[in-house]
């Protein structure tokens, strides 16, 4: 069709118009793309996050379904502090019956048992050491015996703490103000139970502590191998017992002083939380914590009937719109209701909110851009049409429809349109190749400085690791445009182009159809 | 040559829409032309010489009586395909399109009229040296040639899809006596050899001396 060569001719015989109507829509264009790119990276990260901070549910005492189903009872607190002892704890099966459901990724718990010392000392925490020393000569310590879960601060996830934490406090409270005779009860209680909280994990992954940092390996490592004998014990508690990589420790069982368990030591680890601000630390002491595998700890249980392990669970959840319904779906399978989920929820969301608002920021951005685009680009259309009169008067004059007319003009605005709409997508792409990665790149070392220092936690044994697991490694810098400006920003932006040179062309259709052409070249003459 | 009656101005009435109501351009006027010849419109200045021709070339609208096209109605035809194939207008300010070269202008009007010639650009130029221009005038922009040389390539334009009759509105107006006479040659040349009907608004008695019929319009008439 000759209008299309007419149309070319046109735009290259009027470059200065051309090229006004295009820089306003290169301008328009490359604003979108970087908008366009930052809600993209806005919405890795938000990704990259919820990777490296799975949405975790546990489970833990129902504190206030207890407390009040002993007020309705009229029970005395003692009552209420045996109630919590004898809560029956969670077991295996039950916690693999709550695994296998639709909304779980997958789920590890860790397996404890608390067992005595043969020829060990337990640390001893050194606040209850400085009131009860004059008074003791032994080594003693306020263990939190009523937590009927030791192990369950074993895998708690720092969110968790708080809860599990604020259990012992209280009671731990009353326990601050013993006598010499109750400190040698506790004492005697304590050993009945065992001081030794022996941990078993199934998998690296499992071993939150070592993941966040909450313990480092000092010496050795923690072995890969999940069904040895092998365990990994406390700074404190080598020192105190001079215990090296290599030895061998004697546990044996509260109940049946027969029944002993050797482990053999592969790592010694440190930990690094500020005991001061761990409520936790203050009454139990972690450094008598032994850490092994499920298997292990099963063998254990095994051989002492009176044993009595404990399972805590993790659940890591596919999707965080689940966790409700995983909590019915619980409950439904039997979850006694003096337990209850816990979950990160809320940590998750915290730390993406900032990405998010930057997120509704460029589309609030990316709207308004939008607006003043085909306002400036209308007016602009109809002070081109006002110039072009002459031209539509002699065109209208020689025979050419109304309707070939407006479809010369909508073609040049198009041709010029896309041509700079193009152009100024790359222009835009080039630009947030630089702004997305500015905003990746703090995430990304992050995660670099991340897979190292877990490396290191479990001194430098990662084979088994799963990297992705904690999306350490989901992030990568974008080094090509059509990275940060893909297909689907590139078709966006196309489908705004026309749209707005539609816009823009129905103007100057009516515009075309209103004119007669004699007054426009009489105008003119 | 067998002449025929090619337009046909049955009792027609105008007056502009904006003018005093009882103002008329024409009133009551009937003319009819015929192939084979040159008609030159005389009339002082505002006399409606301009508008007749609008009427004819079918811009102009709403006027009484009829206008008739070889016995069709001009108001019931397609205007845009009457003006790009069965008239040739060559106005008084030439009216191109300043982007384009002459031989691009040319080219627009062949377009428009659908022509499906293979040698157009042959024919631009053949036009061209009809009207007394060279190759070099064809690929210059029109605002670079002269205002006689603007007028040629009007008229070269009004013949390239060869309509039946041009209409010209004071086609020698800017142009010197010699220049006139070359034009106004290649205007009898149209309607003598070619047969066509040629109709030329103009002030000139020069022009008006030539012409197989001259109508002569009066001033401004008011309608009874
Ligand atoms: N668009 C218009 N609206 C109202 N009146 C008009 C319009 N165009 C022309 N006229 C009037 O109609 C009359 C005829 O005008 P026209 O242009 O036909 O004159 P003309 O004979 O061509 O004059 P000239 O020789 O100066 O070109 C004039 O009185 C003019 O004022
Ligand atoms: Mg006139």
């Amino acid at each position: 069709m000759y209008i299309i060569k007419n149309a070319f001719i046109s735009i290259s015989r009027n470059k200065g118009r051309n090229i006004l109507i295009g820089i306003i829509i290169m301008v328009i264009a490359a604003s979108c793309a970087i908008t366009l790119a930052i809600r993209s990276s806005a919405d890795k990260i938000v990704t990259s996050y919820e990777k490296k901070y799975p949405i975790e549910v546990t489970i833990g005492m129902n504190r206030a379904n207890l407390t009040q189903s002993f007020k309705d009872n009229n029970s005395s607190q003692e009552d209420m502090i045996e109630a919590f002892n004898e809560l029956e704890p969670l077991t295996i099966e039950e916690i693999e019956k709550y695994g296998d459901s639709s909304y779980i990724a997958k789920y590890h718990y860790t397996y404890s048992v608390s067992l005595n010392g043969k020829d060990i000392k337990e640390a001893t925490d050194s606040l209850v050491k400085e009131t009860t020393t004059t008074k003791t000569e032994t080594e003693t310590k306020t263990e939190t015996y009523e937590t009927p879960a030791p192990s369950r601060d074993g895998n708690m996830p720092p969110f968790d703490r708080e809860n599990s934490g604020s259990t012992s406090t209280k009671k731990s409270t009353t326990q601050r103000k013993t006598t010499t005779t109750q400190v040698e009860n506790i004492r005697n209680e304590r050993a009945a139970k065992g001081v030794f909280t022996v941990i078993g994990y199934n998998s690296y992954e499992a071993m939150s502590d070592f993941i966040n940092g909450n313990y480092t390996i000092t010496d050795g490592e923690v072995s890969d191998d999940f069904d040895a004998n092998n365990c990994v014990i406390s700074e404190e508690l080598a020192t105190l017992n001079e215990l090296k990589v290599g030895d061998i420790i004697t546990l044996v069982s509260p109940d049946d002083e027969k029944i002993t368990y050797d482990l053999n030591i592969t790592g010694i680890y440190q930990e690094n939380t500020d005991s001061a601000s761990d409520m936790r630390n203050m009454f139990s002491n972690s450094a008598n914590t032994i850490i092994t595998n499920v298997t292990t700890v099963k063998d254990i249980v095994s051989k002492d009937e009176d044993a009595n392990p404990t399972v805590t669970p993790t659940y890591i959840l596919k999707n965080k719109d689940d966790v409700g319904a995983f909590e019915v779906e619980v409950t439904s399978k039997g979850l006694s209701n003096y337990y209850m989920l816990n979950n990160n929820l809320e940590v998750v969301e915290n730390a993406t909110k900032s990405v998010l608002s930057v997120k509704n920021f460029a589309t609030t951005f990316l709207i308004i851009t939008l607006i003043i685009g085909a306002v400036v680009l209308l007016v602009i259309n109809m002070i081109n049409i006002r110039e072009r009169k002459y031209e539509i008067g002699v065109l209208r004059t020689i025979g050419m429809k109304k309707s070939l007319v407006g479809t010369q003009f909508t073609l040049e605005l198009l041709i010029v349109c896309l041509t700079f709409l193009v152009l100024g997508a790359f222009i835009g792409g080039f630009t947030s190749v630089q702004v997305s990665n500015k905003l990746l790149n703090n995430e990304i070392s992050n995660a670099k400085e991340d897979i190292e220092n877990i490396s290191n936690n479990f001194g430098g044994k990662m084979r088994d690791f799963n990297r992705n697991e904690i999306g350490v490694q989901e992030l990568e810098t974008i080094d090509s445009i059509d990275a940060a400006v893909d297909m689907k920003v590139l078709a966006q932006l196309l489908g705004i182009g026309i749209g707005l040179t539609l816009v823009g062309s129905a103007a100057s259709m009516i515009a075309i159809s209103r004119f007669s052409p004699l007054d426009i070249l009489k105008e003119r003459s | 040559m067998k002449k025929e009656i090619v337009l046909k101005i049955d009792h027609v009435s105008y007056r502009y829409k904006d003018a005093p109501k009882d103002v008329y351009v024409f009133k009551n006027m009937s003319y009819t032309f015929e192939t084979g010849k040159v008609y030159v419109i005389k009339g002082k200045s505002g006399s409606g010489k301009t508008t007749l021709l609008s009427l004819i070339s079918g811009l102009e609208k709403g006027y009484e009586g009829k206008i008739y096209f070889r016995d069709r109605d001009l108001s019931r035809i397609k205007l845009d395909k009457y003006r790009n194939s069965d008239i040739g207008i060559v106005f008084q300010s030439y009216n191109l399109l300043v982007h384009l070269t002459a031989s691009e202008n040319i080219l627009l009007s062949m377009n428009i009229n659908g022509m499906k010639e293979k040698n157009k650009k042959e024919r631009v130029i053949e036009l061209l040296e009809s009207v007394g221009l060279t190759k070099d005038h064809a690929n210059r922009r029109v605002l670079k040639l002269s205002g006689g040389e603007q007028q040629r390539v009007a008229i070269a334009r009004s013949l390239s899809y060869n309509p039946g009759i041009i209409l010209a509105d004071e086609p020698t107006g800017n142009l010197d006596r010699e220049t006139e006479n070359d034009i106004l040659k290649i205007f009898k040349d149209l309607a003598h050899k070619d047969n066509k009907c040629v109709i030329i608004v103009t002030h000139s008695d020069n022009v008006a001396k030539q012409a197989d019929e001259v109508i002569e319009l009066t001033s401004q008439k008011k309608k009874d």
